[in-house]
């Protein structure tokens, strides 16, 4: 028996189209058959134009825009932190087993909280200020950086370490310009993830303790039932989530372009 | 003046709770600028003699000096070149050749001309730009080369550099090193599992048997080529069909063998 | 690591109580919440609330992300239909849900369900997908060759074939559940170790913080752990 049978480009674009097609036809159904009251599930295309609205209107304060410059930017403090800190001391341990065994027991009791546990302390030490998110976006943007660093460097071919140390580089060099650009494929995957895990981290935080911020644009919106501007929103969360991704991607492939031909 | 001397060097590995002696005993002197060659069956510890020297590893007894001084450690005052290149594929040709350079403190314009002036002497015109993926076994070899030979160090290791090349490539590599070694010579120790390599490239030809790994035998080749006239022949082909040239690797061979030692096992 | 602790906090006083609880303050805490309760609750109340949410969301959505996840792989007409949706709800961080989840559902624990269904169903779909994708032709093609019928199929070597990455989905299935609810049990709850942080943020009670932050990943450690076991017990021919 067959279960799979390869579908050609005509019959793929065919299923795909059936099924944004339902999935806004059923939307749309809803909203027609009144099933929940307009407040709560606006139609499609009122969601779009609030969102290109927003995008120059300002709500609660700020327009669309500005909320999202605001997030992104708590957003690249707390990544841009992780990456510092996460990359060079990743090298490290992987070069120095006393770092490795000084740094590994306070890291593992880190590790496994969720970054947004973080938010109680983080409203603690900032306040609404912009260093509670970013602390918490980097406690969750930090592991996978230095683990994906560590496990980088750690399996680096040995024969580059002695060639290295053969001619005469001191452990300065050998990090900078043997382990890091070996371990570079390793590192920018951790990147990625800890991107993703970061800019979640940061809708969680600005949920609770923000005064901008696209969370707390969102916020707002629910306190107010206005559907419509929530859900603006989540498109935009995504948006950037999907942008960030793609960037970072384009980052993998231009790192390695020495091993292509 | 670098001469590399073995005194007594013994070195043992633990494996699953016991202990391994690689290197029996070894008590061997290279001479300044003179080149010898180890063969040996594969497993006899000569890898081991060399990295041991270049300071990748450490003796369990004995000493090593080289230049009179006892070694600590890896340095470019002793270059090696691996048999898999180690070559950093991130860095291009010329950055490759530059490494070795740049903790040393050179004014950028003298790095610059060492740096092309090896290229040149080891035909990579051209390729300066180039990533090592780009180029043949044989090219990248001979940027290994290059990057040591730029540090002008006062000892060259060879692990079995040829080794991973076809044999077309080999032959041309052992024509050019042997060029180089007549024209600038250094102090060279050269592995090979290549009985042919090592007569046609050595003065002195060292056979260690195999593990622990001693010396069986040093058969002297220098006297002997000088008086047969070998670089006379620019051609290995030429050399190799010369009696003179049978008959030691023939006795090499027969060293080898007399120890149920086949070159691969 | 603990002596540090002890050290920065306590002993020299580094670090102000204020700011960060010391080891002893924190034991006190602890002490408080398992015997007296705090915030609505005694500790073992606040995790079963949390679990039972975790747990029950987690089942029920990373089932019917694996029925998904398989019927996509196995039919390449469902997973065309079904593509565009994930991808535009993908991006979409579960958190980002909440707000929505409780305009539509207020602030009682449905709203937190629908959260974790949310959470928990993505990885579900995804990794179910691909491990019932990366089962290698030769296997396929031995069934077919077999003549084994549609049902033996999916039971005898689509599911056992795709079971590694279906655990892997449902280890960040729950991952992901976890971290959900005790964000949204920050937002808005009376019970819950989420709340537990909250009251203790807003009581300004650092220890009882700290108290928080660890029965969640202590929680969230003894689930994963229950999770793996259940693995080993599902896939025995694996080392």
């Amino acid at each position: 028996m067959a279960h799979q049978e390869r579908l050609n480009q005509g019959e793929y674009l065919l299923w795909t189209g059936l099924g944004i097609t339902s999935f806004v036809g059923f939307w749309y159904l809803f909203v027609l058959l009144g099933v929940v009251p307009k407040q709560f599930l606006p139609p499609p295309h009122e969601v779009a134009l609030k969102f290109i609205h927003l995008l120059n209107e300002p709500f609660s304060g700020y327009t669309l825009l500005a909320h999202i410059a605001s997030s992104f930017q708590r957003f690249l403090y707390g990544f841009l932190l992780a990456v510092v800190i996460g990359v060079p001391l990743g090298l490290l341990m992987a070069l120095s087993k006393y770092a490795n065994q000084l740094i590994t027991p306070f890291f593992e009791s880190i590790r496994f909280v969720a970054p947004i546990a973080w938010v109680p302390f983080a409203a603690l030490w900032f306040g609404t200020g912009i260093g509670g998110p970013v602390l918490v976006i980097f406690m969750g943007a930090f592991p996978p950086v230095l683990i994906n660093t560590y496990r980088g460097a750690i399996h680096v071919d040995k024969k580059y370490l002695e060639a290295a140390r053969m001619l005469g580089a001191g452990k300065f060099r050998l990090m900078t310009e043997v382990l890091f650009p070996a371990a570079i494929p390793s590192i920018i995957a951790g990147l990625r993830i800890s991107a993703g895990l970061g800019w979640q981290s940061l809708v969680g935080a600005e949920l609770i303790v923000a005064s901008s911020g696209v969370g707390y644009m969102m916020v707002k919106g629910q306190a107010s039932i206005q559907t419509d501007i929530v859900m603006s929103g989540m498109i935009a969360i995504g948006l950037i989530g999907l942008l960030i991704d793609v960037l970072l991607r384009q980052a993998e492939k231009f790192a390695v372009h020495y091993k292509e031909i | 003046m670098a001469d590399i001397v073995f005194n007594s060097v013994q070195r043992s590995f633990k494996q699953g709770g016991k202990e391994f002696l690689a290197v029996g005993g070894i008590d061997l002197t290279v001479k300044d600028q003179e080149f010898v060659a180890i063969v040996g069956p594969s497993g006899c510890g000569k890898t081991t003699c060399l990295r041991m020297v270049a300071g990748l590893e450490m003796p369990s007894k004995g000493r090593i000096l080289v230049g009179g001084k006892e070694v600590k450690g890896p340095g470019p005052d002793r270059a090696v070149v691996f048999q898999q290149f180690a070559l950093f594929p991130w860095k291009t040709v010329q950055q490759n050749i530059e490494f070795g350079l740049n903790s040393m403190g050179l004014p950028g314009h003298e790095k610059q001309e060492k740096v092309s002036r090896l290229i040149s002497l080891m035909g990579l015109e051209g390729y300066e730009e180039a990533y090592p993926h780009q180029l043949s076994g044989g090219m990248q070899q001979r940027v290994a080369i290059a990057r040591a030979y730029v540090l002008e160090p006062e000892v060259l290791l060879m692990d079995e550099p040829f080794g991973a090349l076809d044999a077309q490539t080999r032959v041309v590599m052992q024509e050019e090193l042997v060029r180089l070694a007549r024209k600038n010579p250094k102090t060279v120790l050269f592995i090979t599992h290549a009985v042919e390599e090592a007569v046609y490239l050595a003065d002195r030809v060292v056979v260690m048997s195999r593990r622990p790994g001693l010396i069986r035998e040093v058969i002297d080749i220098k006297p002997i080529r000088e008086q047969e006239g070998w670089d006379t022949h620019s051609r290995i082909e030429d050399v190799m069909d010369l009696s003179s040239f049978v008959q030691l690797r023939s006795q090499i061979w027969k060293l080898l063998r007399e120890q149920n030692l086949g070159v691969d096992h | 690591m603990l002596l540090t602790w002890l050290g920065l906090t306590e002993w020299s006083g580094v670090v102000s109580g204020a700011r960060f609880p010391s080891p002893t303050e924190t034991w006190n805490s602890f002490k408080i919440i398992a015997i007296q309760g705090y915030g609505n609750g005694k500790l073992y109340q606040h995790v079963l609330q949390s679990a039972i949410l975790v747990t029950s969301g987690f089942l029920v959505s990373s089932s019917l992300g694996i029925l998904l996840g398989i019927l996509m792989g196995a039919n390449k007409k469902i997973e065309a239909f079904v593509n565009p949706i994930f991808l535009t709800l993908r991006p979409i961080p579960p958190l980002a849900w909440i707000p929505l989840a409780i305009v539509w559902l207020g602030l009682g624990n449905s709203a937190k369900v629908m959260v974790i269904y949310v959470a928990a169903f993505v990885p579900a779909v995804i990794n179910t997908f691909t491990g019932v994708r990366s089962i290698e032709t030769p296997q396929k093609e031995a069934a077919a060759m077999l003549g084994v019928s549609r049902f033996a199929y999916y039971r005898e070597v689509l599911i056992p074939g795709a079971l590694p990455l279906i655990f892997t989905g449902l280890r960040l299935s729950l991952q992901a559940s976890w971290t959900t609810l005790v964000a949204a049990e920050l937002v808005g709850a009376t019970l819950g170790l989420g709340s537990i942080l909250n009251q203790a943020a807003q009581d300004i009670n650092p220890a009882m913080i700290l108290v928080g932050m660890i029965s969640v990943a202590i929680s969230g450690w003894l689930m994963t752990q229950i999770l793996a076991k259940a693995e080993r017990y599902a896939m025995p021919w694996r080392a």
